[in-house]
């Protein structure tokens, strides 16, 4: 060895070893401090599916106001409003037009992928391919029945002969294949009404007695008018609910599990739950496109773990009535993998709940 | 209660609540001027600055008071260039821009604001006295009587259609076809969308307005070669005069004022809708029917009413239930929820005050903003004297910034040039366009209702009295000048007949 490093007539393999050695121990040290360089004086764009005001347009906005702070270098961060169908469009950007570089963000629907299960030509994306960053809430949901219509329970409902009327704004919406889930997995009855312009057209509609029920977000029966009033009058009652167990605010009500349980419904339908509930688990996901390098992935997911943590943080969204109930990028990634995984017979079932056939 | 109604005008002119309403009314000053960016999207943006403020009335002092005079100033830029500075405000663009280029661009920015401040007055003082019947009025209209409503609305296409009813009436079908275009609501499948995600959501009004309208108006100026104003520059007056139109037509004024309030009340309609209507009526009532689109004043009074009332109208339902009656409503809600205020019932027991400051909000941030107009107005209209070629670049970046905000994307723009073309050929031929924008705005909500009226009540919705009673209202409305006319021709043809 020594001989060979004596003679120095040829630029030998060690040398080109060690350069090499050098270079990868150069890169290993030095790629953290790239990706920390990296955003220094650079901005950040947070495509947000929605337009500016929208429930989804919020969340982003208070991240772009904290997030920076944990990201080594600073960056600026923006939001920039890309609305149109159902989030969609903002997907298909992020993930094919925006550069790779971790400079920009996505803010999208969390059930987006079931148009990618029931294989909607306008899908671009694949969704277990996004760098999902992290959720600031997971959300699980209730269906809540007029307290004056024979229905007290989903037991009621099964057995009703005439069944009850549910109102939703679109087939995309929670209010349109929750209760179709409930039809598939225990075989009760709804009679589903599309076509109102909002969740709360529909809310309207049932004080009107028009529809006798709805399905949506538990945050949102907490959170606000008219269901303040609805809960100290008795005007509606919950009738199941959609999380692992229980919310503590809803002792009564069972989950959709415990019906799956006493109603004994097949593998099949229970898989299909889990591959519809999961849109509960990705809540509002903020996502980077498919091919951010891997350091810049990690340095978000860290960031918003700090923020997601931090008092200030926490303290201004509550101002704004913003719930948090986070969930980080590496857990909605696993669940990614898992639902695009769902097996054909699933998403064939799928495609009935998204009203596709 | 009394006590609650001069409580909420004393917050309202209290420090730092009034500073809060001058600094709103400046934002909204300028964005009702500016084509396409409307009074929602700058709610939007203006949301997070309200999260600093304390109190509830504060904050809407700032937020509401902005909304408020988006609707007059909108008017303004429709009457002077021909271009809907709001979509609520494109109606006026019929009569109140002939007007312009008759030289009566004063006339006719004095008529709009003095009409804009009496509609806002009378929708404010609509929401008062409907404080105690609230929440009736509102579950009076469910989607069947909807559905009626709007099929009334629809009918109006035959008055806006001018002087050939037949062009109108294909026109306004050609609106309802291009209506059904995006999602279809009840089962999800795509119709003519063309595998482009842009027309998931089906046209946005916005674009879709401000290039039927404005575009041809900016051809006809490159095209002329003069100043918008054809008429020789004297002395600028008639700001005044619009302003006695004003009072000369005083119950059409309330009239048109009452429709606003009326549209404002039921979701999803409003403004957009409200405006054409009263449009639509006012143009019915002239004597000499030849005059409407060529410079009516009446035609600048009844929208201009209108669609300043409807946003009394629009905080009923968000008052009464704490459901927003529209887009703007619902921005309005999630501010009152973070100054730690609960829309709905609360809001007629506890903090009726705050109720009642919304009232006087609308009503003296719409003194105010007339007061400021009146004293630029001259300088205002003297821009219609202005040498078309200096006008036309700065109005062509306006017309695109302001369709670019419906939905920040380019085929915004696209459609913008498509529907101004297709408004070029369509005025070169004698073709009205306002009936093929009501089919547009009409189309969709008439499907959705009738939808689910069926699939809430099947066919029984048809027998309901309140529906039978507005389809006879419905029949009146359409059959009634018919009828006063034909009864005045057949007076009038008897003498011709024994000569």
């Amino acid at each position: 060895m020594l001989n060979v490093l004596s003679r120095g007539a040829r630029p030998s393999s060690f040398k080109v070893l060690s350069s090499l050695l050098l270079q990868l121990l150069f890169f290993i040290t030095a790629a953290p401090l790239f990706a920390q360089d990296f955003y220094k004086g650079k901005t950040v764009t947070i495509i947000v599916g929605t337009k500016a005001g929208d429930a989804y347009d919020l969340y982003p906005r208070l991240m772009a106001e904290f997030l920076p702070k944990y990201i080594p270098g600073k960056p600026n961060m923006i939001v920039q409003n890309m609305p149109g169908a159902a989030s969609m469009i903002a997907a298909n950007n992020v993930y094919n037009i925006a550069k790779p570089d971790g400079l920009t963000l996505g803010a999208i629907y969390p059930a987006l992928y079931f148009d990618q299960l029931s294989k909607k030509p306008e899908v671009r994306f694949d969704w277990s391919k996004f760098n999902f960053i992290g959720a600031p809430i997971v959300s699980n949901h209730l269906l809540y029945m007029r307290s004056d219509a024979p229905y007290k329970s989903v037991d009621d409902i099964k057995n009703a002969t005439t069944p009850p009327k549910c109102g939703s704004n679109g087939t995309t919406s929670t209010g349109y294949w929750l209760p179709k889930l409930l039809e598939e997995v225990i075989g009760t009855k709804f009679d589903i009404v599309v076509g109102y312009q909002s969740g709360s057209d529909v809310d309207l509609a049932v004080e009107r007695g028009e529809v006798q029920c709805r399905a949506f977000t538990i945050t949102a029966w907490f959170a606000r008018e008219p269901f303040i009033t609805w809960r100290k009058t008795g005007f509606a009652n919950v009738l199941f609910q959609t999380g692992s167990k229980r919310d503590a605010r809803l002792k009564d009500p069972p989950t959709i599990y415990e019906l799956m349980d006493k109603y004994k419904a097949t593998p099949t339908g229970r898989r299909l739950t889990t591959v519809a509930l999961a849109s509960g688990d990705f809540g509002r996901p903020i996502v980077f496109g498919p091919k951010v390098p891997a350091d810049r992935v990690k340095l978000f997911r860290d960031a918003f773990e700090k923020m997601i943590k931090d008092p200030i943080y926490l303290a201004e969204a509550d101002k704004r009535k913003l719930e948090i109930d986070p969930i980080d990028g590496q857990r909605l990634q696993k669940i990614a993998q898992e639902v695009i995984a769902a097996s054909p017979e699933v998403v064939e079932r799928m495609k009935k709940l998204m009203g596709a056939e | 209660m009394l006590e609650a109604f001069i409580s909420g005008f004393w917050q309202v002119l209290s420090w730092p609540a009034f500073g809060y309403l001058l600094v709103g009314i400046g934002i909204g000053f300028w964005v009702g001027l500016l084509p396409g960016i409307g009074g929602l999207a700058t709610l939007a943006l203006m949301l997070p600055f309200s999260y600093t403020i304390k109190t509830p009335i504060e904050a809407f002092c700032f937020l509401l008071g902005m909304l408020a005079v988006t609707g007059t100033t909108g008017d303004l830029t429709s009457i002077l260039f021909g271009i809907p500075g709001e979509s609520s405000s494109a109606a006026l663009i019929l009569d109140g821009y002939p007007m312009s280029k008759k030289g009566e661009a004063g006339r006719a920015l004095g008529a709009a604001i003095m009409s804009s401040l009496l509609g806002a007055t009378i929708g404010a003082l609509s929401l008062a006295i409907s404080i105690p019947i609230m929440r009736p009025l509102v579950l009076l209209f469910g989607s069947p009587e909807l559905f009626i409503i709007t099929l009334m609305g629809i009918t109006f296409i035959g008055t806006l259609a001018g002087a050939s009813l037949i062009k109108g009436l294909l026109a306004g079908g050609v609106g309802l076809m291009l209506a059904s275009i995006g999602v279809d609501p009840q089962t999800g499948a795509l119709r003519y969308t063309f595998g482009a995600l842009y027309l998931w959501d089906g046209l946005d009004v916005t674009p879709v307005v401000v290039g039927m309208f404005a575009i041809p108006e900016i051809i006809d100026l490159a095209v002329r070669g003069t100043s918008i104003s054809n008429a020789p520059k004297e002395k600028l007056k008639g700001v005044m005069e619009g302003v006695k139109d004003t009072f000369r037509h005083f119950w059409l004024v309330v009239r048109c004022s009452l429709i606003g309030v009326y549209f404002g009340v039921l979701p999803v309609l409003g403004a957009n809708v409200a405006q054409w209507i009263a449009y639509g009526h006012a143009a019915r009532g002239l004597k000499d029917k030849s005059r409407a689109g060529k410079g009516a004043v009446e035609g600048v009074l009844g929208p201009g009413a209108a669609n300043n009332s409807t946003r009394g109208g629009d905080l009923i339902p968000t008052i009464a239930f704490g459901i927003p009656g529209s887009a703007s409503m619902a921005l309005l809600l999630g501010a009152l929820l973070i100054v730690g205020l609960q829309p709905g019932p609360e809001m007629l027991k506890s903090r009726l005050d705050v109720t009642f400051a919304m009232v006087w909000i609308l009503i003296i941030s719409n003194i105010i903003v007339a007061g400021i107009s009146f004293l630029i107005l001259n300088h205002l209209a003297a821009l219609t004297f202005i040498r078309g070629s200096l006008l036309i670049p700065f109005l062509l970046v306006l017309v695109f910034i302001g369709s670019f905000t419906a939905n920040n994307s380019i085929y915004d723009l696209i459609v913008t040039v498509l529907f101004g073309t297709l408004g070029y050929c369509m005025l070169l031929n004698g073709w009205p366009r306002p009936p093929l924008v009501l089919g547009l705005i009409l189309g969709k909500i008439g499907e959705n209702y009738l939808w689910i009226s069926t699939a809430a009540y099947g066919g029984k919705w048809l027998a309901f009295p309140s529906v039978l009673i507005l389809i006879a209202i419905t029949i009146a409305v359409v059959a009634y000048p018919t009828i006063k006319e034909r009864r005045g021709r057949a007076k009038y043809d008897r003498p011709e007949d024994a000569v």
